[in-house]
């Protein structure tokens, strides 16, 4: 049954969650699209961004989204500290493909454990008075618990993306996978630079996950639904390129929600793999790749 | 020319007896030479002789085994031997690497702007940038092209550009007509000249097309099998000499 406003509501929706998918895919669009460090753990750090929005907001009645600003710098201070373990035992040494990858599925493990241990296994879900209310266009009804991390993950990018092109520290993070040793020789130490980059990354995982809770419930193994999806968008956005991360991040959601609404919800990831893959096979180096 | 440049700084760059290796392979056995300020001196040599390994002992990129490396600025001297990398450039000694080493897929204006990355030098962003630009005109035409999809040459260019940015004393250029053209090669020496006089630098080149090299070398050191065989105080002597002529001229 299509009808012009499932077809509207459906594109709006689509867009709304690319949104997000694109705060949430942000961190790995630097972590490794930028410095070749595969962190699989980054949507579990989203999910503990959830709950440290989540206990914020309960002990104290503090906006969600405020915080999770909030407890950026102790997201950037976790990265810093996982980037010099990283680098100290498996990065100096070269074995960072296959070790690093293992580090990093271990510590998603560990994030999740620990937050059944402290939380339990249940769904929990955040206050905020906008996250009932809905704004109508026309036939388009648009949720506020939807809207506003839109609008964040706008946000966020266009920040990181200006950060990369007009500061010195974001172009030395633009360079310092292509060639280690030239970037020294500009002055720059790259390790220095790759730890702040690092600490950048996780730092967005904070605001991803208060707007996860605010879209809806959320429980600590929650993480791993998006392991995929968030690799799927770092890589058709070019790997490492911010404006292309939100482009695929839009696409995919786009794709998602039309599967999901005309073909049914379990379409949707298949769909949206499909489309990577040909998206890939016509454009290896993604979308926005140099 | 001198007007962006802060406090005229005298630099000269003094290399003792050093020692260099990898593991168990000696390189260099006892270098020693002296780069005076405003000089241009050329390091000449032909492959696997040492020359790049005395630019990473200069560089911090080697540690070397015996022997010093000191930058006197002022007549103040600086111990180069243990600093990284970033502490040289940012004593002002910049280098072009030999393979150019450009960041491929950032755009000519990216490079540069990395060039400008140490603190001293990024004051001066938008002079030197204009500089780069009036110096060499198709940096600016393509200042917006990845710097991987652009011609050796034009690669050289903007690897001497980019050392330029960081607003050096000293100019240390690896090798600079390695996989070009020889009308490029000449034209690339003549700019190196050029720049050399506009920006008052101090200038070593290591170089193994002797006959290119010997055009702007005020003066030049033969290397060979890692010891100095040969310090020429004028270019007539290198031309001269008997080692240059069954190295390089053939004779």
């Amino acid at each position: 049954m299509f009808t012009f406003d499932l077809l509207a509501n459906a594109i709006v929706a689509g867009v709304l969650l690319g949104g997000f998918y694109t705060a949430v895919s942000l961190g790995l669009t630097i972590a490794f699209g930028r410095l070749d460090v595969v962190n699989i753990a980054h949507p579990a750090f989203v999910i503990l961004g959830s709950y440290t929005a989540y206990m914020v907001n309960a002990a104290f009645g503090v906006d969600p989204v405020l915080a999770g600003l909030a407890f950026t710098p102790a997201f950037f201070a976790i990265g810093v500290g996982i980037y010099r373990v990283y680098h100290a035992s498996f990065e100096r040494r070269g074995d960072e493909s296959l070790r690093g990858l293992a580090f990093f599925f271990g510590l998603m493990f560990i994030v999740e454990v620990a937050l059944i241990l402290v939380y339990g296994v249940d769904y929990r879900l955040v206050d905020a008075p906008y996250i009932g209310a809905t704004v109508s266009f026309g036939f388009v009804g648009v949720p506020m618990r939807m809207l506003v991390p839109f609008a964040l993950a706008l946000i966020m990018t266009i920040a990181l993306q200006q950060y990369f092109v007009r500061t010195f520290m974001g172009r030395a993070i633009m360079a310092v996978s292509q060639d280690r040793l030239a970037l020294q020789l500009m002055g720059a130490d790259p390790t220095r630079v790759k730890q702040l980059a690092f600490g950048i990354a996780l730092a967005t995982a904070s605001l991803a996950g208060a707007m996860l809770i605010v879209i809806g419930p959320v429980e600590p193994s929650m993480g791993r639904l998006y392991i995929g999806r968030v690799f799927a968008i770092v890589v058709l956005g070019g790997m490492g390129s911010v404006g292309g991360t939100l482009i695929a991040a839009l696409l995919l959601g786009v794709i998602e929600s039309l599967t999901a609404t005309f073909y049914g919800p379990s379409w949707a990831p298949a769909v949206a793999f499909g489309f990577l893959l040909f998206a890939l096979a016509v454009r290896p180096q993604g979308l926005f790749g140099r | 020319m001198r007007a962006w440049k802060g406090p005229i700084l005298a630099s000269r760059l003094i290399i003792e007896e050093v020692e260099a290796g990898y593991g168990a392979v000696r390189v260099l056995h006892g270098v020693s030479m002296t780069i005076d300020n405003g000089e241009t001196v050329v390091l000449l040599g032909t492959n696997g002789n040492g020359k790049s390994t005395l630019i990473k002992c200069i560089m911090g990129m080697v540690r070397p085994g015996a022997g010093t490396v000191v930058l006197e600025t002022d007549g103040v001297g600086t111990d180069l031997v243990g600093k990284t990398p970033q502490q040289v450039v940012d004593l002002g000694i910049a280098l072009v690497p030999e393979g150019r080493r450009l960041f491929p897929a950032l755009t000519v204006e990216e490079n540069l702007m990395l060039g400008a990355y140490r603190p001293a030098a990024r004051r001066h962003l938008d002079a030197n940038l204009a500089f780069c630009y009036d110096a060499f005109p198709v940096l600016a035409e393509r200042h917006r092209q990845l710097a991987g999809s652009m011609s050796g040459g034009e690669q050289q260019m903007l690897a001497i550009a980019r050392a330029l940015m960081s607003e050096p004393e000293i100019l240390i250029v690896d090798e600079p007509s390695v996989g070009l053209a020889p009308i490029l090669v000449s034209r690339m020496i003549a700019k190196i000249k050029e720049l050399k006089e506009r920006r008052s630098l101090t200038v070593l080149m290591a170089e193994q097309n002797f006959n290119q090299a010997i055009k702007i070398a005020d003066r030049g050191y033969i290397i060979v099998h890692g010891e100095i065989a040969f310090r020429g105080l004028e270019p007539e002597a290198l031309r001269e000499n008997e080692l240059v002529k069954r190295y390089y001229l053939g004779a």
